[in-house]
């Protein structure tokens, strides 16, 4: 799995552990949202060695503010509101541009000694 | 002390971004005691918060300092791009996700 899935994956279980502190009842429950949270932050740190780390915890951050809203919208119908769905797009908007000036100009790489 | 324990736990999500950085470059215990003590600091000093602010207002503030001042950090610290159109999109992003916690 390339740097960018990792994080998309790590944003997903990022929306579990959110969603998981909200509603987690059972021992089992909160087993899973601990689970969800190391998931979530080994996999967005082992994305930010070959990415800024700057940018992979943006993205990281950002997809997860994205999804929870999605899920809470889809599994907990909560009203959709025309303000988040505009910010849901200037977010993603951003995501899609960071990826792109990252992978593009050699400059924007990793710089770190190795 | 509710603010102060929030700005604290944002400036606590800072050094957990930076101590990131550190775990990359010096993979060894104490780097990862670092990165483990910063983030278990700041979810408890969030926690705290939440009892004074409400959970969105208080989520939003903690992401925005945390994330942005891992940013600027990580640029001045550890020679991460500069790039106008890198700062422009994170600007984007950590910004609607913070307008996000506030509209919910």
């Amino acid at each position: 799995m390339k740097d960018w899935g990792k994080i998309i994956v790590a944003s997903v279980f990022e929306v579990g552990w959110v969603i998981g502190l909200k509603h987690a009842e059972s021992a089992m429950e909160w087993l899973g949202t601990a689970a969800a949270i190391w998931v979530s932050f080994y996999l967005m740190i082992v994305a930010s060695r070959t990415l800024p780390v700057g940018t992979a915890y943006a993205v990281f951050v950002g997809l997860g503010a994205a999804g929870t809203v999605i899920a809470e919208i889809i599994l907990f119908s909560v009203a959709v509101n025309p303000a988040k769905l505009i910010l849901i797009t200037v977010l993603l908007t951003g995501v899609i541009g960071l990826k792109f000036v990252t992978d593009e100009g050699g400059e924007n790489e990793w710089h770190g000694s190795h | 002390m509710a603010w102060l324990s929030l700005i604290a736990a944002g400036l606590f999500e800072t050094a957990g971004v930076l101590s990131i950085n550190r775990l990359n470059r010096e993979r060894n215990a104490k780097s990862l005691l670092l990165l483990v003590g910063a983030f278990g600091a700041s979810f408890i000093l969030l926690a705290y918060a939440m009892e004074f602010f409400p959970m969105s207002t208080a989520y939003a503030i903690w992401t925005g300092i945390g994330a942005s001042g891992g940013a600027l950090a990580g640029m001045w610290i550890y020679g991460e791009s500069k790039d106008w159109r890198r700062i422009l999109f994170i600007l984007m992003i950590l910004g609607a996700a913070v307008g996000l916690k506030l509209v919910e």
